[in-house]
């Protein structure tokens, strides 16, 4: 079921100012329930404008959206509720931490929901336990922790509002290699655990061949490519015309290949690389 | 709301104010508010409107963007003209008259000139912040206040041109982290719009603690940045581009000296 629909979706900013500027022009797409969806593309090319519509913080110029078949601009008075259903981690969500407790911060969003006394604690210990925000931590105060910690404590206060769908925005940006992957990590456990269907926007091919079953490719504000992401990222030409690339893994094996080693083309990440050679070394050289 | 903020927003249209030095500008802006002030009469008032109108026109920027800069300050030019409605001379005919308030034609045609006074006011001034790039402005100011030094505040002019163009250069980036953890804090189901006063106000400590926050990291990022490339104050500092008055400025000059006489000239023959 598509628990997702974008139709025609057109933004444009500084309508009347000589700023007039088409950030995102005639997008369509859908995501299916339990989808994880990458969203790739340059600096400027939209993406981040196209994620702001998907919980009504903008307001399409043009086009609608719908969550389970209901426009949300149906009924603009209620587009907070919206914001329940589709929760939306921000750039550097570290940066908006303003609470005194890591727990108070955590649960400004379910209370806004509207969640009290037990039912709210029990909320806020559920998301910390499947993200892996320990106890200990629950009582200090955010701005002690380190960047990685601070970043997982922002994503849970957006987690803890327990939304059908869950958007990210770089969510690794800034992060070293361990942080990353916790972060990825989080991320999969999260869906593993709520079925949530997730929508991620990330500059790290590697990360989007680690985790996103299906690529949505944005340039200059229209979308160019919308598929599998093992279909996107066989069509490595195509996302080099527009600046972009397949993982570091896929261009050593894609120099292989025309150096005349016969190879499979469906290797995204190292893990896949590894089995692969492996399977070479054993001798079967068709793997 | 927070994109209407238009103050210290440079807008490029090469226009000849543009390219006029901004030591100029400034007086001239002192020197015609001043002026707009002065205007007693309504067709002193009225050669201030031209004289406004004129300088749009020659800025090449749209009317829009101008009257934009007004809406912040709508209730101000309400409030003003509302009292004033109230203060005229009733000998020279009562509109309407209620409870112990007297509107008078008097008092109606003070309300218009006192609004049209403020919105002339507004709009020159910020004819000065449309046509001049932060620094150039804050240069104008350095070179300005530059007598200053004579009376041993040396460093002080220096620094507090710094302040300014820093501040100035801050204004767009704070406006757009505030409208980013807005956005942010939003999608967590803050509630902005509505509620009673105190729960507004409660509202927006989730706002302005994050924006304080990063306001200081800036400071502290753009100290260091300042020091690792040897930031050490004005002293023995030159200028890449020096300031120079050319024939714009001439003509500009020319065009509000005569506007400053046609003022006093209407003010003393009407």
């Amino acid at each position: 079921m598509a628990i997702l629909q974008v139709k025609n979706l057109t933004h444009t900013y500084g309508g009347n100012t000589p700023f007039i500027n088409d950030a995102v022009r005639d997008v369509s797409f859908t995501v299916e329930k339990g989808e994880i969806l990458g969203i790739i593309g340059h600096t400027g090319s939209g993406k981040s404008t196209l994620v702001q519509h998907l919980n009504g913080l903008l307001k399409p110029t043009q086009g609608e959206i719908f969550i389970e078949d209901t426009n949300i601009w149906d009924n603009p008075k209620e587009i907070r509720k919206v914001r329940s259903q589709v929760g939306l981690v921000f750039q550097y969500p570290e940066y908006q931490l303003f609470e005194e407790t890591v727990y108070a911060d955590i649960a400004f969003g379910p209370k806004n929901m509207g969640l009290v006394g037990e039912e709210l604690q029990k909320r806020v210990r559920e998301t910390c336990k499947i993200i892996g925000v320990k106890d200990e931590f629950l009582e200090k105060s955010p701005f002690d922790l380190s960047g990685g910690e601070k970043r997982r404590v922002a994503i849970a206060g957006v987690m803890a509002m327990n939304p059908q769908i869950i958007v990210f925005d770089e969510p690794t940006a800034g992060l070293d290699p361990k942080g990353r992957e916790e972060i990825i990590d989080v991320i999969y456990n999260y869906r593993k655990a709520t079925g949530a269907t997730v929508i991620i926007i990330s500059h790290s091919m590697e990360d989007m061949a680690q985790i996103a079953d299906k690529l949505l490719v944005m340039s200059r504000g229209s979308l160019v490519m919308f598929d599998k992401t093992e279909n996107i990222f066989k069509n490595g030409d195509k996302l080099r015309q527009i600046g972009l690339n397949v993982p570091i893994v896929t261009r050593v094996f894609d120099i292989l290949k025309e150096k005349g080693y016969s190879l499979p083309d469906d290797i995204f990440t190292v893990e896949r690389a590894v089995e692969v050679l492996n399977k070479i070394k054993a001798g079967d050289l068709n793997a | 709301m927070l994109k209407d903020i238009t103050f210290g927003q440079y807008v490029e249209t090469r226009s000849p104010i543009h390219r006029a030095d901004p030591r100029v500008k400034l007086v001239l802006l002192i020197l015609a508010v001043v002026f707009i002030f002065l205007s007693g009469n309504f067709f002193s008032l009225m050669l201030s409107l031209a004289f406004v109108l004129a300088t749009i026109l020659v800025s090449r920027i749209p009317l829009k963007m101008y009257l934009k800069n007004l809406k912040a300050v709508l209730p101000i030019i309400i409030l003003t003209s509302l009292i004033n409605m109230f203060y005229g001379d009733e000998a020279n005919g009562v509109l309407v008259s209620f409870w112990k308030l007297t509107i008078t034609y008097d008092g109606l045609y003070r309300a218009f000139f006192m609004a049209l006074r403020i919105i002339l006011l507004i709009i020159i001034s910020s004819s000065l912040t449309y046509t001049t790039t932060p620094n150039d402005l804050t240069d104008g100011i350095e070179s300005l206040l530059s007598p200053l030094k004579f009376i041993g505040l040396k460093s002080a002019v220096h620094t507090l041109a710094l302040m300014m163009t820093i501040a100035l250069r801050f204004i767009p980036t704070l406006v757009e982290e505030a409208g980013k953890i807005m956005n942010a804090q939003k999608a967590r189901g803050a509630d902005l719009e509505s509620g009673s006063l105190k729960e507004r106000i409660k509202a927006l400590i989730p706002i302005l603690i994050p924006l304080l926050i990063s306001s200081v990291r800036r400071a502290y990022e753009l100290a260091e940045a300042m020091e690792c490339r040897c930031y050490n104050g004005g002293e023995g500092k030159t200028r890449m581009k020096q300031l120079k008055i050319s024939s714009i400025d001439f003509c500009l000059i020319g065009f509000s000296a005569l506007f400053c006489a046609g003022i006093i000239l209407l003010n003393i023959y009407f």
